[in-house]
């Protein structure tokens, strides 16, 4: 008797999604549980797009999304249950403290009160805001409301945690703070998928990293795989990026 | 769509001015070779609106100058540009006038300067009149935000000046109410004029400047709009200080700091519709304004009561209770639902959420009851002295009211930022006209309910 192969965190097959123009055009990603995945692409490349459609924000045209086997089009409720997603602008209300907040959010995803309870106050500890636990959200930095934010999408254990763009305004200790956060999830079996513009963040951090462009992956692997495909051994993610995803902005410097 | 319905509004607002414009130049057509006699009570009159519309325009300047001070976001640029200070300060003055003076305006200068054009001049007075109270409210307003500021900080200013808006629409309006229900019953507005002209009031000295001014008297309105001008300037002169020292407070103090020190275990709540209910409720308590302005909205169904308890009305008294507590408890819960959804900050993360819509729907629904309850029961106990039965009733059809009111709320709400929602209450104006029309069809059936049980109750009495 063999085992049956693990599930994916993620598996995208076919999605499309059009505004005024196509944004996502038959984009296929698999992502493995228990790794950190740095999507990455230019303004405009369907990131964001992608992921608010894996979270439930936005319906695609076409195309399939399973977390963890769970059809997120069919059964959306139970998708959401195991999904934490967290956007570039935390989701948080200015008049209510961060304990409160995230009071509201274990009683979203029904948790027992008193297990929520310890785990809030393990969060807001681990994340440094124990001391402002009772202040309201509308005084904190960008970088206080992300940590808040983060607290909100951790609380309820999610298997799979999505973040548009975390670390974009945070100092470099907020940010540190962050990028330790999500260390620890990954560390702990989860499953962290992370937008962002800041390629040394991808390089450094990511087991793995996807990049897209035009709505479709264009290219995916460990940092090395990557550079292997593009030509750029030994060279930076951000030249292997620009040569993926601008060819003609490399010919200009070829030549 | 929002693209379309909003050129639609555009043409639609346009086509109404240019109908008001018409009707304006179709009285002066009309009037132009009339003598207008100005009579002292005319001049009484003038003294009164023009101190309704200064209060008026006084309390909109105090919003005005909270949200150019601490919502706007333009101030850190203009600073930041080599102009004056006390330049920007002025543009932004002006700014506030011409917003307060705009519904005036718009009302206003359509009728009156085509009868100024056409045969009579001194009615030109009458747009001095309004730039000269404009200008001097913007001044008022200003000045009154930053002390106010200044004393008890940004926070309780912003809270005070809202709260000072509502206060003062709601009062304006309760007075002009129960004038003109006690002019129907003996001419007090009537008696009123009298004895303000008798006492010299609105037709000489001080009082008498803006009824002199409105209909063109130079002296008056060099008078006026110099003073206006004055205040105006000095404003500009001597607030600039205080304006960036308020403005630089609006980034730094507007968050309130203090621990409220309590056990975190008992805020968790292991039902949806618990936690939906006391982040509801936080929010509300949590701005005093908004929530006064909902209660406030009470006082805008004072002229269908004063109907209802008014002189010769045949309705015994529990009928009456009946349909005002249906129209409270419909008007208060359609308010609070609507408050819910259309101020809800984080949609996203209710729609990520593993919760149906629906159940977050109820959710907020029943949260909107349970904060009109109290208000609501009010008259359903009332009527219980004299006919139980009829309370029931009025119990059910006041549940049935608001909960259709409060539907309706949630369907045609659209969630924005809480702190731009004061900003967004015109959108709801068919939720608006759909609720009262709830309100009528409940709140008669509650009085035609009790009204029938009163009267079977007073039969068996009988025999």
């Amino acid at each position: 008797m063999t085992d049956s192969p693990p599930l994916p965190a993620l598996r995208i097959r076919g999605l499309a999604k059009t505004f005024d123009k196509p944004v996502i055009a038959g984009l296929d990603l698999e992502i493995a549980a228990g790794q950190l995945y740095a999507l990455l692409g230019p303004n405009g490349a369907g990131k964001t797009t992608t992921l608010r459609m894996v979270a439930g924000l936005a319906k695609p045209d076409a195309g399939t999304i399973h977390i963890f086997g769970v059809d997120a089009l069919r059964d959306p409720l139970a998708a959401k249950a195991i999904t934490a997603w967290l956007p570039d602008e935390a989701m948080l209300y200015d008049k209510l403290s961060p304990l409160e907040y995230l009071a509201f959010v274990a009683g979203l995803w029904r948790m027992d009160p008193q297990y929520a309870a310890g785990e809030a106050d393990r969060l807001l500890h681990w994340l440094d805001l124990w001391e402002q636990r009772d202040t309201r959200c509308e005084g904190f930095s960008r970088g206080m409301k992300q940590k808040v934010a983060l607290a909100g999408a951790l609380i309820h254990d999610p298997q799979l945690l999505i973040l548009d763009e975390p670390l974009t305004g945070l100092d470099a200790s907020m940010a540190r703070s962050v990028k330790d956060a999500l260390r620890a999830q990954v560390d702990a079996g989860k499953t962290v998928i992370v937008t962002t513009h800041i390629l040394e963040v991808a390089e450094r951090m990511a087991d793995r990293i996807g990049i897209i462009g035009g709505g479709k992956l264009l290219a995916e692997g460990t940092l090395d795989e990557l550079r292997e495909s593009a030509g750029t051994a030994g060279m930076t993610l951000e030249d292997t990026f620009i040569r993926l995803t601008d060819p003609a902005a490399h010919a200009v410097t070829a030549i | 769509m929002r693209g379309a319905g909003a050129g639609a509004t555009q043409i639609i607002g346009a086509l109404l001015a240019l109908a008001w414009l018409a009707l304006g130049c179709t009285i002066a057509w009309a009037l132009r070779d009339t003598p207008l006699p100005i009579l002292p009570e005319v001049r009484v009159a003038v003294l009164g609106i023009s101190i309704a519309a200064l209060t008026f325009m006084t309390a909109q300047a105090m919003i005005g100058s909270q949200r150019t001070l601490y919502e706007n976001g333009d101030l850190a640029l203009l600073f930041s540009a080599p102009i004056p200070e006390r330049t920007v300060l002025l543009a932004k003055l002006l700014g506030i006038a011409g917003t307060i003076a705009l519904t005036y305006t718009m009302l206003l200068l359509p009728i009156i300067v085509p009868v100024a054009i056409l045969g009579h001049p001194r009615l030109f007075g009458l747009v001095a009149l309004l730039a000269a109270i404009a200008l001097a409210a913007a001044a008022i307003g200003l000045a009154l935000t930053l002390t106010i500021a200044t004393l008890i900080g940004p926070r309780a200013a912003r809270t005070v000046g809202q709260i000072l808006a509502a206060l003062v629409g709601g009062a304006v309006f309760l007075g002009s109410q129960l004038l003109s229900h006690a002019d129907r019953r003996g001419g007090a507005t009537i008696a009123l004029f009298e004895r303000l002209r008798a006492d010299g009031l609105g037709t000489e000295g001080l009082s008498g400047l803006p009824g002199q001014a409105g209909f063109g008297d130079p002296l008056a309105i060099v008078l006026l709009l110099g003073g206006a001008l004055f205040l105006f300037v000095g404003a500009g002169a001597t607030l600039q200080r205080l304006f960036l020292s308020g403005y630089q407070d609006g980034s730094t103090r507007l968050s309130r700091s203090k621990p409220t020190g309590r056990a975190s275990g008992r805020l968790f709540h292991a039902r949806l519709t618990r936690a939906v209910f006391a982040k509801e409720w936080r929010l509300l308590v949590r701005d005093p304004a908004l929530a006064f302005q909902i209660v406030l909205r009470l006082v805008y169904m004072a002229p269908l009561l004063f109907v209802a308890f008014g002189r010769g009305n045949a309705l015994p008294v529990p009928a009456v209770l009946a349909f005002g507590s249906v129209l409270i408890a419909s008007q208060l819960v359609g308010s609070f639902a609507w408050l819910a959804v259309s101020a809800e900050d984080s949609p996203d993360l209710l729609a990520v959420a593993p919760v149906a819509k629906d159940e977050i729907d109820v959710a907020k629904l029943l949260a909107a009851f349970a904060m009109a309850a109290p208000f609501a029961m009010l008259l359903p106990i009332a009527i219980a002295l004299q006919t139980p039965v009829g309370a029931v009733i009025t119990l059910i059809m006041t549940a049935l009211g608001g909960a259709a009111a409060g539907f309706v709320e949630l369907k045609l709400g659209k969630p924005g930022q809480r702190r731009t929602f004061a900003r967004r209450r015109s959108g709801g104006f068919v939720a608006g006209i759909l609720s009262l029309l709830i309100a009528v069809v409940f709140g008669g059936g509650a009085a035609l309910g009790v009204w029938l049980v009163s009267g079977f109750t007073g039969m068996l009495r009988f025999s």
